[in-house]
């Protein structure tokens, strides 16, 4: 393992429905044994103006020693969905942290299981 | 569609962008803080920097092992609160301090006294010694679009700083605006 730190979905790509049942495995091969280790369920905004973030749901991973793996389950909820338009895009994530160092997976939340894309409503002139 | 999070000019990342201080222009500026008592001013208009500069000097003082404090002001949040009374091993960084009043100033000030430092941005010079005057100029625009992944003319980049009396910031807004509508050309 290249990276000190990763977290992927044991089985299927990045598209999830809401309720489904997600589950990572994370794995570690840190310098010494983390102090403080947990995998965070969270959303985020990105684009213009100032990032929002909130987080869903947090798990604590049981760092018996310096490397190691663990699998964690969140279920997801019913929203926000992930979305894009010119202005904001809103993200789901998956973080492992463990003290200082951090990995996140990324995924679509959405009832088809593909963002939802804001179409030309959001024309130059609003952007102003 | 241009999606928010694809914009090279989106707010996460334009913020990982860091002030632009070679090695040895940090070194002058960490060597004029002693002799000022760790007190200084980092001045310049909206839009220079001074923000990025202060997070900048924050990372540095916190591997000097400094306990940093935030306060952080701006035309929306100019109330202050409850001022402690920082200690020697604490370093203060009061970002926006313009927004303060006389007397609010004041009690920041007090309230440092007898910390390991206090260092400011604020637009005029004047609360405290200056330790750093932020400039920008066509070339760092040119240089910071450049890295965002966007390039853009030499002329453009002056006329666009020209529009926007050198705010950095503003002049990015503009060019987030342009790319999400197609309009972002290098010509």
């Amino acid at each position: 393992m290249s990276e000190p730190l990763t977290i992927a979905p044991t089985s299927g790509d990045s598209s999830r429905k809401p309720r489904d049942v997600v589950e990572l495995l994370a794995q570690w091969s840190l310098p010494s044994t983390p102090q403080t280790f947990e995998a965070r369920l969270f959303w985020f905004t990105r684009g213009k103006g100032t990032e929002d973030v909130g987080v869903v749901a947090t798990e604590r991973v049981p760092a018996a020693g310096a490397r190691g793996n663990h699998r964690v389950r969140f279920t997801l909820p019913e929203a926000p969905y992930s979305f894009s338009g010119r202005l904001i895009s809103l993200i789901w994530a998956v973080e492992l942290v463990a003290d200082k160092t951090a990995a996140r997976w990324e995924f679509v939340l959405a009832p088809e299981g593909r963002e939802i894309l804001l179409q030309q409503s959001t024309d130059a002139a609003r952007l102003r | 569609m241009r999606r928010a999070c694809d914009n090279p000019f989106a707010v996460h990342r334009v913020l990982r962008e860091r002030y632009r201080l070679s090695a040895v222009e940090w070194q002058a500026l960490m060597a004029r803080l002693e002799p000022l008592g760790w007190r200084g001013a980092i001045v310049g208009p909206h839009g220079s920097g001074k923000t990025t500069l202060l997070e900048d000097l924050a990372g540095r003082l916190e591997r000097q092992a400094r306990r940093i404090h935030w306060l952080r002001f701006s035309t929306d949040q100019r109330r202050l609160a409850f001022v402690p009374r920082w200690e020697a091993a604490d370093f203060v960084l009061c970002d926006g301090a313009e927004q303060l009043s006389f007397l609010d100033w004041r009690r920041v000030a007090a309230g440092a006294r007898n910390a390991g430092g206090l260092v400011i941005t604020t637009h005029r010079a004047g609360r405290l010694p200056l330790l750093h005057r932020c400039e920008t100029s066509p070339d760092l625009l040119h240089s910071l679009i450049a890295s965002l992944g966007e390039p853009l003319s030499t002329r453009e980049c002056g006329e666009l700083h020209a529009r926007h009396d050198g705010n950095l910031r503003a002049a990015l807004r503009e060019l987030y605006d342009r790319w999400a509508i197609g309009g972002m050309k290098a010509d």
